[in-house]
Parts: structure tokens; sequence; C-alpha cells
């Protein structure tokens, strides 16, 4: 046999598919956050509005690095520990019951509503009921954090399992694979883009539920920190500390997305 | 009657839509001798697919028997793993599965059969060197030609050494020369191997190119109306396709495929 294919690919075995991003790209956002910030203290110092209602960037800047590591780090700390565990657990929990409801229509038909009904409780409203009933333990929060990640993490992850290609099935069944078999080999890795879309909004999800719970009680954690500074009028440590909720957020996605990148390979 | 591979008895196939039923396949009885070449063609709608996924168990017939070496396969629950390994299964499509290389596509089945031992995998070596795909053997899928990706679907059928081919228009959706070097090397591979390979096309000249039989089908209802022995020499090249009496098949096939519509306009 001969063949007649001109194209040649090193044989690198998972070579990920060529990703040209231009340099542009990656200064692309800090640029932007330059300007935003640049247009924000022209804003504050041309308008003369109070510093209680919108203190400039530098003021900003300026309380939080002299009061960081004492007012804030530890409930940093605190805030991070509790997304962290909560998305720790509500990653597999979600993924394994997407794939639980997955294998049967009926199923998926049954608990679809109530998922979504768990979507899109705030479950900032949940947090004192909570409270009463299991007092004011940081495990309380951790629960939050799982019961607003898990179902989004599932509904995604869901949707990914259940939209397989008709003929990718049938080649399974043509092999006569097990239903372990086609979802080891197939439902699972065809669905990672879906399940990676579930990770990033999950992680988002995790931080704003740890808010929600810090919020509503206590005297520990980032939320409760802004609620404290508002109330003192220290304006700036509030504004700085919503910032530093804001860097979690994205920090925690930028990683999802790197491990999306280095597990996804072959997506162009 | 009773050496045949694959048997056919009396199928029948319905389909229901929510408006109607459609007889896709009526009363079909089709035999396939241990090694032969055999192509089943029609219009679109005459049911050729349905009957190769019947065949391998991807659809349920109505009614009707098929034997796999004399043995009852349906209407079994499911066909059993045993007779569904002497079976390979080539799409239309490639059907890749975009997130493994090319040899991991091709390695599939022998995963799926867990066929463990490094002599399995060395075979799928041999073939990804047969079809000329050991450079990009690594690659994923989307970075191949549409006939590279073909051939990996091709040898993917048969890494697991399968006695059947079932072949489902495999080169219908690829370019004339391209279709024509794949028929060349199908015929290459059925030389060597003596696989029973079903062939589903509906090419008249790619029917009379490779088969030793001719099913010609019909639609409304999905039913066999011919079958045309094609006695041409074997090996069979390019060549033959300007010859007379290739000309003369492809003309009888034709006529044949065309009655059958002209009957239905009436």
């Amino acid at each position: 046999m001969t063949t007649t294919t001109a194209r040649q690919t090193p044989p690198v075995k998972g070579k990920p598919l060529k990703r040209k991003t231009e340099p542009i790209c990656y200064i692309a956002p800090i640029i932007l956050f330059v300007a935003v910030v640049a247009a924000w203290a022209l804003f504050v110092s041309a308008s003369g509005i109070s510093r209680t209602i919108l203190p400039s960037p530098f003021a900003i800047f300026r309380e939080m690095s002299k009061n960081f590591v004492r007012d804030i780090l530890p409930h940093l700390l605190f805030t991070l520990r509790v997304i962290l565990t909560g998305y720790a657990v509500a990653v597999p929990l979600g993924i394994l019951i997407a794939a639980v409801c997955s294998q049967y229509r009926i199923i998926i038909k049954a608990t679809t509503p109530l998922i979504i009904l768990l979507v899109v409780t705030p479950m900032i409203t949940m947090v004192p009921l909570f409270m009463l009933w299991m007092g004011f333990d940081s495990k309380v929060r951790v629960i939050v954090v799982i019961l607003q990640a898990t179902p989004i993490i599932c509904l995604n992850t869901l949707t990914g399992f259940t939209t397989t290609e008709g003929a990718k099935l049938e080649l399974m069944r043509a092999m006569g694979a097990t239903r372990l078999q086609t979802f080891v080999k197939l439902i699972f890795p065809n669905a990672l883009p879906q399940v990676f879309t579930g990770l990033k909004l999950g992680c988002i999800f995790s931080t704003i539920a740890a808010m929600s719970a810090d919020l509503a009680a206590g005297k520990e954690g980032l939320g409760y920190r802004i609620q404290q500074y508002s109330s003192l009028i220290m304006t700036e440590m509030a504004y700085g500390t919503i910032l530093i909720v804001a860097l979690i957020g994205i920090v925690l996605f930028q990683i999802v997305v790197m491990i999306e990148r280095r597990v996804i390979l072959w997506v162009r | 009657m009773s050496n045949a591979k694959i048997r056919l008895v009396g199928l029948n196939k319905l389909f229901h839509t929510r408006f109607q039923t459609i007889e896709a396949v009526r009363n079909v009885d089709m035999e396939f001798a241990a090694g032969d070449f055999v192509s089943i063609i029609g219009p679109s709608g005459c049911g050729k697919s349905t009957i190769i996924r019947m065949i391998d168990d991807l659809i349920k017939p109505t009614s009707g028997e098929i034997f796999i070496d004399g043995r009852r396969v349906s209407p079994h629950r499911r066909i059993p793993p045993e007779v569904i390994r002497k079976i390979g299964f080539i799409f239309q499509q490639p059907n890749m599965y975009p997130w493994m290389t090319v040899r991991e596509n091709v390695m599939l089945p022998l995963r799926v059969f867990g066929l463990r031992d490094p002599e399995w995998a060395r075979h799928a070596d041999a073939l990804i060197e047969m079809t000329g795909l050991r450079e990009q053997r690594h690659a994923y899928p989307t970075e191949l030609s549409g006939g590279s990706m073909q051939r990996a679907g091709v040898i993917r059928a048969m890494v697991h050494k399968p006695d059947i081919l079932l072949m489902d228009e495999p080169f219908g959706a690829l370019d004339e020369m391209t279709r024509e070097q794949l028929n060349l090397e199908l015929l290459d591979i059925w030389r060597a191997t003596g696989k029973t390979i079903v062939f589903i096309t509906h090419s008249v000249q790619e029917a009379v190119l490779l088969s030793n039989r001719v099913y010609v089908m019909g639609t409304n209802p999905g039913r066999v109306v011919d079958e045309i022995a094609v006695d041409l020499p074997r090996p069979r090249n390019l060549k033959l396709i300007v010859s007379d009496r290739f000309a003369g098949y492809c003309e009888l096939l034709t006529g044949r495929i065309g009655q059958v519509e002209l009957s239905q306009i009436k």
C-alpha cells in the first residue's frame, strides 16, 4: 500500500494543537486595567466626589498596604479556606450527580428542574436558616459554598454527558461496549469542554457563596470585614476588600483555565 | 446454504415516526459466503444502511432472522460478544474520537475488547504502517486529511482481526481520486486477509470494481430487486475501468437501478 498523504506532523505524543496568541493579547487586559484605574482617578479628582462614596484608587492602595497584613490577611485565609474546601467537595459531587443522572432519561427529566432551582436560589437567603440549624460554625459556610457551586457544576456537566453525537455512540455499540466502557472512553472525555465550563462557573459561584455566608453572620471572613468597614465609614478599606474578593475569583478562574488548557489539547 | 458467513432470512424493518410508519426494509433475503466481497447498491432511502446496521445489532429488525456462522443472532436481546468480535464496522464519516491521537483511535477496539497482549498493539502498529499513517500516528484526527482519516477508520475496524467488514458508504464523502486510491487499497487488504466484506455504496462504478456480487435495492418499501454476479478477472485495477466488459456491467447495473426508479414513477 502506498501513502498519498503529504501533511506530516512530528511524532510527539499528545502534542497540543497550535494555539497562536499574539503578544498583544497578553498585555491587553493590563492596558485595560490601567486605563480603568486612570479614568477612575481622573473622575474622582475632577468631580470632587466625597471619599465616603467613591475614594480614589490611590487612597485605596495606600490604606490597603498599611492595614493588609494585620486586618485583612487572616480573614483572607479564612475565606479562602472556606471557598477551597467547599469547591473541592462541589467538583466531584457535581460531576458524580451528573454521571448518575445521565444514565437514565427519566432521572434527567426528573432532576433538571430541581438542579435549576438550586442554581438560581441565592444561598444568602438561606444562610440565616442554616445558622439557626447548625450554629455559627465555619462548617456552615462550607455547606453554603457546596450548595451554591454543586448545582451549576452538575448542570453544565450533565449537558456535556447528554449531548454525545449519535455516530460516536454507534461506534461504541458496534463494539459491544458496556455502559461503563462507553462512559469512560466516550461520554466523559467528550463532555470535558462542558465539564470545564462548569468548573469555571463553579469557582465563581463558590466565591460568591462564601461572601454570602460571611455577610449573613459571624465574626470572620472577608465579607464580614467589608460590612464592618462600611459601617465604620472606612470606605477605602471596604473597596479594597471587595477588590481582594474579585482577585480571588479571577485567580481561581485562571487556575481552572490553565488546567483546562493542559487537559483539552485537541481543540484548536 | 449452511456454509454462508452471514445469512438474512425474511428481514423486515418498520420505523415509526410521529406521523407515519415507514417500511424501511421488506422481506429481505441475502447471503454472504465466507471471503466474499458483496456490494449493496440502491437509491437513498432503500434501506441499505438499515440492513448492515441490523447485521451488527445497531438496529433491531422488526421481524426475520439473521445468522452469522450458522448461529442465529437475531431476534436475540443482544448480539453475543463473541459474535460481535467477528465484525468490524466502517462508517460513512471517519467517526474518529477527537480527543484521542490517531493511534489511540485505531487501538480503541482492542481496549474495548480487552485485548491487552502486546502482540495486538504490534498488529495495530503494523496496520498503521501499512496504510502510511506512521508519521501521523500521534497527531489528533482533525490534523489529518479526509482520506487519511478514513484510512484510520478502516484499520480501526480491522484491528481486532474480525472475519467480517461491514462498510457503510465508507468512501462516499471523499473526492474521486482519493476514493479510487482507497478502493484499490481495500482490494489489496481483502486479497491479503480474505475477509467477508459487505459494502454499501451508491456508486455503480465502485460496486462493479470491487465486488463479486451486487444486490440492487429499490425504495418504498426498501427491498431487493436484483442480484447480479460480476464476473471480471482479479486482481482488478483501474485499467479495468476502461474495458468494455466493465462498461457493460455498469450499464447493466445502471439499467436495473433505473428500472426501479421508473417503476416507482408509474
